[in-house]
């Protein structure tokens, strides 16, 4: 223990010196409070032996600025006094010093006091440690704290829960919300919401925010179904989570004309639908595991389809809700929160959910605590049509031809006119047309391929019947050994076109008049190929006699 | 891609999707969908929303559907048609024959 002794009497520092290097302790030796505050911080004393009666600086005024140097870390002082006087001692102990030691002194009694004092320093100094780690792993917490809030955050950009017909109300127990609301509408105007609660709250189950919404704004905007949703989620957070950890989750779409609701539940306590008067129409139960238990064998995504009106709304909410304590320490539970629902729809649908969100508010602040994070969300299903969004945007494409021949290997191995149309669409003016240009493709490529070279008439779809007429087609595909289809395509992008014309190495044309129009007659069931055609695109003809069949299509059309 | 069925907990309704391209390699996929429908008479909704492409012979398919189902179901709703689908599926007057939303 390093000791600092202050006394003005050499032979007292003799003394001191020489009992305690005795005792094993180093010690420094100074002559007055003045030279004990100037030699504090390079020595850095544990203890320190302060005599009263100094020159210059004394004990008394010494001590407290002893204190003040040593900071945080606690400083023994032990007062060395000659004088047996009360007033003296009590003095000793008001200005800070710990304990005081009267000369002559028994060297076991100093002996005694050092390790007592010694221990408390110890003791205070590695609790100062302690807190300052502690406080170091505190600021770092917060710093990587805001870092992954503004993670979330961001994650979180595409939330569309600020549409006109979804209200939304959460509440989380700590920074981080283990509950998650999510919402994107969808590529045909239907609305998809997501209600997640995590096991535990705080930072961990916040992070499983990230992959999930990530997915879920990925598969809304492709317009997939909420059986693929739920299983991707699973799969996702079955890789991810640990074993104790999961996600009970509602997944609802709402039909673009908001007639029909698509529903998978797991775990989330029962949705309601209800009417604008507060009648419940439907439960929307769980009827699964919540996500990230089971494995992608065992998980089961199927949904369940409802049918609801405009004036209907639905309300889902995390258990955090049904868990609210009443006033008599009772849990508000299913029942009391459907009747709190009904009733303020009862009174007026247009505030209620404020009023719903009003009242579980005022429990929260009467309970000065809440348990669980808490969530609530209302989704009318009173939809406008969608507005057509899309605007014409300039393409600043080259024009191009490209010819293309296909014969038995590419008709029996690939896909032809899929692939062409999948290679066509790549650009970027090309791209929203791809379904009725294949349309166009695939009819007339069959057109051809049927009339020109299988020679399979039109009639024969009448006689045989539709799916024997293509047991006859591929039969006569194996036997047809090298037939050759040729497309040459042509494309102008200032004109907005596409052209395209189809001949084969066939032998039979299609029976057209000189006009160049089809004589085959209305062909009721099936014949619908050309006519279809027709309808699409601005020119359709026949050449060469039947040979090369002529389509061009205006890409400036509005599209449906 | 290719068809999958699944019907309701209540075995009152039994939705076939459609994904990627609808025509008549999907013939044998898409009949075995619609066969066994049981006795309850279900509703069958046909989901189109990942269906991209489809020519003649899926309306064809369509069209044999209504007729082998008859009255075993309450109906044939196709739904989430994208609009380029949903205006060859108006054009064929697809409209007269099922419930398209």
């Amino acid at each position: 223990m390093k000791i600092l002794v202050v006394d003005d009497q050499k032979a007292n520092q003799i003394m001191l010196e020489g009992l305690l290097t005795g005792m094993g302790h180093s010690v420094v030796c100074v002559d007055n409070g003045q030279r004990a505050l100037e030699v504090f911080n390079s020595v850095q004393p544990q203890i320190v032996l302060l005599d009263v009666m100094m020159p210059v600086l004394n004990g008394f005024e010494t001590a407290p600025r002893l204190k003040e140097l040593s900071g945080n870390v606690h400083l023994p002082i032990i007062f060395i006094t000659a004088l047996d006087a009360k007033d003296t001692l009590l003095r000793c102990l008001q200005v800070g010093g710990d304990d005081f030691l009267s000369v002559p002194f028994e060297p076991v009694v100093l002996q005694a006091k050092i390790s007592a004092h010694g221990r408390v320093r110890e003791l205070s100094y590695s609790l100062a440690q302690k807190n300052k780690t502690l406080n170091w792993h505190s600021n770092r917490m917060e710093r990587e704290q805001s870092v992954v809030q503004h993670m979330l955050h961001n994650a979180l950009r595409e939330n569309e829960l600020n549409k006109p017909y979804i209200k939304s109300y959460l509440r989380s127990v700590s920074t981080f919300n283990g509950d998650l609301c999510l919402g994107k509408e969808g590529p045909f105007g239907n609305y998809y919401l997501f209600l997640g609660d995590f096991t535990g709250h705080g930072l961990a189950p916040a992070t499983g925010t990230l992959p999930l919404s990530q997915a879920f704004f990925g598969m809304a905007s492709r317009g997939l179904s909420v059986s693929d949703m739920a299983a991707e989620f699973n799969q996702r957070l079955l890789n991810l989570l640990p074993d104790d950890m999961f996600c009970a989750a509602l997944i609802i779409e709402l039909s673009p004309g908001g007639e029909r609701l698509t529903c998978w539940n797991g775990g989330i306590p029962d949705a309601l639908v209800i009417n604008s008067s507060g009648e419940v129409q439907h439960h929307i139960p769980s009827r699964h595991m919540a996500l990230g238990i089971l494995s992608t064998e065992d998980f089961d995504n199927q949904v369940e389809h409802l049918f609801v009106s405009q004036d209907h709304s639905v309300i889902a909410f995390t258990d955090g809700v049904v868990e609210m304590q009443l006033a008599d320490k009772a849990m508000l539970g299913e029942a009391g929160f459907t009747q709190m629902v009904s009733r303020a729809w009862q009174c007026d649908p247009e505030q209620a959910f404020e009023n719903v969100c009003q009242q579980l508010k005022q429990m929260m602040d009467a309970n000065q605590q809440i348990h669980d994070d808490l969530s609530l969300v209302v989704l009318d299903c009173k939809r406008n049509a969608p507005v057509d969004s899309k605007q014409s945007t300039e393409h600043n494409h080259l024009p191009f031809t490209l010819s293309v021949t296909i014969g038995k290997r590419e008709v029996e191995k690939l896909d032809p006119m899929q692939q062409l149309v999948d290679s066509l669409g790549k650009l970027e003016a090309l791209k929203s047309h791809k379904t009725t240009l294949y349309l166009l493709f695939a009819e007339c490529f069959n057109n051809i391929l049927d009339h020109n070279v299988l020679q399979l008439d039109s009639d024969m779809k009448e006689v045989l019947g539709f799916e024997r007429y293509y047991v006859e087609r591929q039969q006569r595909l194996r036997q047809n050994q090298d037939f050759a289809i040729q497309i040459d395509i042509h494309y102008t992008p200032v004109e907005e076109r596409i052209s395209f014309a189809i001949s084969s190495n066939g032998e039979c044309p299609f029976p057209v008049d000189r006009t160049g129009e089809s004589v085959a007659t209305n062909e009721q069931l099936f014949g619908r190929g050309l006519e279809l055609v027709k309808n699409f695109a601005d020119k359709v003809e026949w050449r060469e006699q039947g040979r090369i069949l002529f389509v061009d299509y205006d890409l400036s059309r509005p599209p449906a | 891609m290719g068809v999958t069925r699944e019907f309701s907990a209540d075995q009152k309704q039994l939705v076939i999707a459609i994904k990627g391209k609808f025509d008549f390699s999907l013939v044998q996929e898409f009949r075995q969908a619609y066969s066994h429908v049981g006795d309850t008479q279900p509703l069958v909704i046909i989901d189109l929303r990942e269906t991209e492409y489809l020519d003649s012979s899926a309306l064809g398919m369509l069209i044999n559907m209504r007729k082998s189902l008859g009255s075993s179901v309450k109906g044939i709703q196709l739904i989430n048609a994208r609009p380029d689908v949903k205006r060859i599926l108006d054009i064929s007057r697809f409209d007269k024959m099922f419930t398209i939303n």
